[in-house]
């Protein structure tokens, strides 16, 4: 009670100060930073000038700006070196308020309720909550030619597809996408970040390279038997076949993976038949295939005991072990355990992904790269100074701060040979690869959520080093090297399915549901009932998987799932109408 | 009778005169009214968002859109409902078991301490005892799910208990609904155990020591003394203990069920607080959230007059 009442407290009070609070919001340092200073404008020498629509950052002109930002990253160190050129340059001081992926839907609540945001709100909201609830200024005045140049171009192209309506039946543009805008030609292709079978690299190769084309579950669970029963313990520690999480906000690494199998791509809880018609697949045939299989392999001591009690940090760290030799996941998510791994020197117990399916079905795990929509950097009602952080963004967009982002600093950190062409030396790859080092030289929690420059720079090079071909197999380990060429394959994607064109309203994860909607209650509740019954259903005794299963489906039924599939059904059809076109 | 319209004006005066006699202490206690009203009654305000449909977006309190019962109605009917009563079930007994446990614990852990007589030795257990009552929840938490966990992962419980041949397998404390409240309850005692000791230690230095010689000279052995002199001696101090956690029933904690709660033991973990914060705050449905919030204020509420109530009937201190 005590919570509530203080939170309805906070709302009263901020309620109170809205309404005592001037409408003129321009302060005197916003007036200043407007008349252009020498010196700034020399800065912005990369591919692309800088319009003076807005105010010109400068080291003269110091300005401060909150991030809140919900991201895997963690918060650079304190004596950062591009923290350090910011301010050398630009004279912007970065506040950090960091939130962990599975904390965001709780602290949006929060902050929605108190009304009091950080300048630059960083969001992976898949509930548009942040638009909808009026955290958010429009930027449709900024995203012109003659102001934030940059970031028009970003979004021009995207337009319709962007817009959003916040609820006053107009669209805007309130949030800059964070991934998979791409520029000039699509290079790389070496990085593969989304879904899979992950099985570690030293299970395969100890059973000797087999091939991993055609995979199923029966195949991909025999290699991961033969492995834990040959090696029962890794470095003291017991080993661990499978390994699966459903912890809040992670609850897809349980439900997600049936669509997978039965052959088709991410589209969140439902599936999408060639009639463009979406239903829940939680209680169907493939689900109930790929549990009772799951409660078999627990009943071989397969998976991990404590799956469903751990939290994503205990996950990330148990993984971090390198004891765990198999588990569904995506591979931006577990990315922590991954590089740690990787600075232990541990390469074999990393992972490579593989697309196990049922009989007949062909994998379509990876697909087209999509563009974020409504995830990225939106700029809060509580900005006093809006100019100056859009002027910021945008000239963040530039070549050259691109390049910083992805490559370093020249001479530092990448090298330039008599081609034009970035490289890196032994060196340079190995500092990299340490933690401490990155969060001293690298900005990745700023940067997750910022617009970026995917594909090729004017100049020609790769965004960055990873998908800079030449530089990528340089940067792999002797035993990734030769782990590859066992194999035959040049790429992490190589693993991979070849993506078809994605569907147009491709992907059903980022529909939105209308916060206090039918729709929305009933998936909170599906996932409620998968959260509940399914680790149940796989940790049974397999006598009791039949009784468990007919019990959660019974459950299943309880819910409004019609007000669910229409929901997605009314947004697939509202993106074949209206996605396309930009300005 | 022929006094009393002779008393009328005088009484009258008293009032004025108590008043202006304590005029400091009544200036005194302007901030605490203040204070009062500010943080517990105009926040009542906010209750009206239960009959809207409350939208943070619309700044405007007048805009609004009006829903009536809306709420209370979604929160006690269907899929929703069935999960709001199941938490409402779960918060008290959560929460009784905790004021039992507690209760069980502080009392016979103040009774024992009271019969040490090594000035030294009592110091050093109650230091002891009371320490984890200034650990932050979380960290609690984190010491509990490590605690219950298997042995490979540091479960020292599972290990002692293997390695003493009372179970072959270890138990998973954590994944079975059946623990859950006991979790809560045992967690709850071992950290607030010792401080809770504070007040009966306190109170029982107010007993008169001429009844404990009184009890020796007839024979009393300490057992005796204890249960016929320390224990009624300090028993007002129990029921007004007693009312107050009363009132405080429906709040069984927070931060516990939140972050050892998980999908297995969702049924006997998930308390009305948590329900608030996944069905209102999560969701946006800041509505639902208040109506849930009213709801047990008003059951706290009659629960505590309740026990007042009772308490008045046995003939023991009243709160009110």
């Amino acid at each position: 009670m005590k919570k509530f009442v203080s939170l309805l407290l906070v709302m009263l009070l901020v309620l109170t100060m809205a309404a005592c609070q001037p409408a003129s919001k321009d302060t005197t340092q916003g007036n200043e930073t407007t008349t252009p200073t020498k010196g700034a404008t020399d800065e912005n020498k990369g591919g692309n000038e800088q319009k003076t629509g807005l105010p010109v950052l400068s080291p003269d002109n110091p300005v401060t700006i909150s991030v809140w930002t919900t991201t895997n990253s963690s918060a650079p160190a304190d004596d950062n070196k591009l923290t350090k050129l910011l301010k050398e340059r630009l004279g912007v001081t970065i506040n950090y308020e960091i939130i962990p992926t599975d904390n965001a839907d709780q602290k949006i609540g929060v902050l929605l309720a108190g009304g009091e945001y950080a300048d630059l709100m960083g969001t992976t909201d898949l509930n548009i909550r942040l638009i909808t609830g009026g955290a958010l200024i429009p930027l449709d005045d900024y995203l012109t030619e003659d102001k934030a140049n940059l970031l028009f171009e970003h979004v021009r192209p995207y337009w319709n597809r962007l817009a959003t309506d916040a609820g006053d039946g107009e669209k805007h543009i309130y949030v800059l996408p964070n991934y998979n805008r791409f520029y000039g030609e699509i290079v790389g292709g070496t990085h593969y970040g989304a879904s899979g079978f992950w099985i570690q690299k030293h299970v395969l190769e100890d059973a000797g390279y087999p091939n991993v084309d055609n995979m199923t579950l029966e195949r991909y669970f025999e290699l991961i038997e033969n492995y834990a029963r040959k090696y029962p313990t890794i470095d003291g520690m017991p080993t661990i076949g499978f390994e699966i999480l459903c912890a809040p906000g992670r609850e897809w690494v349980l439900t997600n993976p049936p669509q997978y199998i039965a052959g088709h791509p991410n589209n969140g809880g439902v599936i999408v038949d060639e009639n463009n018609v979406a239903s829940i697949f939680a209680d169907k045939d493939i689900a109930k295939r790929y549990y009772k299989y799951l409660n078999q392999m627990n009943a071989k001591g397969l998976v991990d005991k404590e799956s469903f009690t751990q939290t994503n940090d205990q996950y990330l760290s148990k993984l971090a072990t390198g004891r765990v030799l198999g588990m569904y996941d995506q591979r931006w998510a577990f990315g922590q355990a991954y590089d740690a791994l990787v600075a232990e020197g541990k390469y074999e117990r990393t992972w490579v992904s593989t697309m196990p399916v049922y009989e007949g079905c062909t994998p379509y795990y990876a697909d087209r790269e999509v563009m974020n929509i409504n995830q990225g950097y939106g700029i809060s009602v509580s900005c006093k100074n809006p100019d100056v952080v859009v002027s910021f963004l945008n000239t963040m967009m530039s070549e050259e701060w691109q390049k910083i982002f992805n490559w370093g600093i020249e001479g530092e950190d990448y090298l330039v040979d008599e081609n034009g062409r970035y490289y890196r030396t032994p060196e340079m790859r190995e500092q990299q690869k340490d933690l401490v080092w990155r969060s001293k030289n690298r900005l990745e929690a700023l940067y997750d959520n910022m617009p970026k420059y995917q594909g090729t720079y004017s100049d020609g090079n790769a965004d960055g080093p990873g998908n800079q071909p030449e530089e990528f197999f340089e940067s792999l380990s002797d035993y990734d090297k030769n782990f590859l060429t066992s194999y035959g394959k040049k790429t992490w994607r190589d693993f991979l399915n070849q993506p078809p064109d994605n569907p147009v309203y491709y992907p059903c994860w980022n529909i939105h549901l209308p916060d206090g909607s039918e729709a929305q209650m009933a998936s909170q509740q599906l996932t409620d009932i998968s959260i509940q019954y399914l680790p149940k259903i796989i940790m049974a005794d397999p006598s009791e998987f039949e009784n468990l299963w007919a019990q959660y489906v019974n459950e299943i039924k309880k819910v409004n799932i019609k007000a669910y599939e229409d929901a997605i059904n009314a947004g697939i059809q509202e993106r074949i109408m209206n996605w396309g076109g930009g300005r | 009778m022929t006094t009393q319209p002779l008393a009328q004006p005088k009484k009258k005066k008293t009032v004025w005169h108590t008043i202006a006699a304590q005029k400091e202490l009544i200036i005194m206690s302007v901030p605490l009214l203040l204070y009062k009203i500010l943080f517990s009654y105009v926040p009542v305000v906010g209750w009206t968002m239960a009959f809207q449909n409350y939208k943070p977006a619309v700044r405007s309190f007048w805009k609004q859109e009006w829903v009536g019962f809306d709420n209370f109605v979604k929160l006690f009917v269907g899929l929703n409902g069935e999960r709001f009563l199941r938490d409402l079930r779960n918060t008290l007994g959560q929460s009784f078991l905790t004021i039992v446990l507690g209760y069980i614990g502080s009392i016979s852990l103040a009774l024992l301490l009271n019969e040490v007589k090594n000035i030294k030795f009592k110091k050093v257990v109650q230091n002891i005892t009371y320490m984890p009552h200034f650990l932050s929840w979380v960290i609690v938490a984190g010491l509990v799910s490590t605690m219950l966990a298997i042995p490979t992962s540091g479960g020292i419980i599972n290990d002692v208990l293997i390695r003493l041949g009372l179970i072959k397998e270890p138990i998973m404390f954590l994944s079975e609904p059946k623990y859950f409240w006991w979790i809560v309850a045992c967690s709850n005692l071992w950290k607030e155990m010792g401080w809770n000791t504070i007040i009966y230690l306190a109170a029982m230095t107010a007993i008169d020591p001429t009844l404990y010689e009184a009890a020796v000279i007839d024979g009393a052995n300490r057992y005796q003394k204890m249960w016929h002199i320390t224990l009624p001696g300090i028993k007002s101090t129990i029921v007004v203990l007693l009312i107050m956690n009363v009132g405080h029933i429906l709040e069984a904690g927070f931060e516990i069920q939140y972050f050892l709660g998980n999908g297995l033991v969702v049924e006997m973990a998930e308390i009305i607080d948590i329900f608030v914060l996944r069905y209102g705050i999560q969701m946006g449905n800041y509505s639902l959230a208040t109506a849930a919030g009213i709801f047990k204020t008003v059951v706290s509420i009659i629960l505590i007059s309740m026990a007042n109530f009772i308490a008045g009937r046995l003939g023991e201190e009243k709160l009110v």
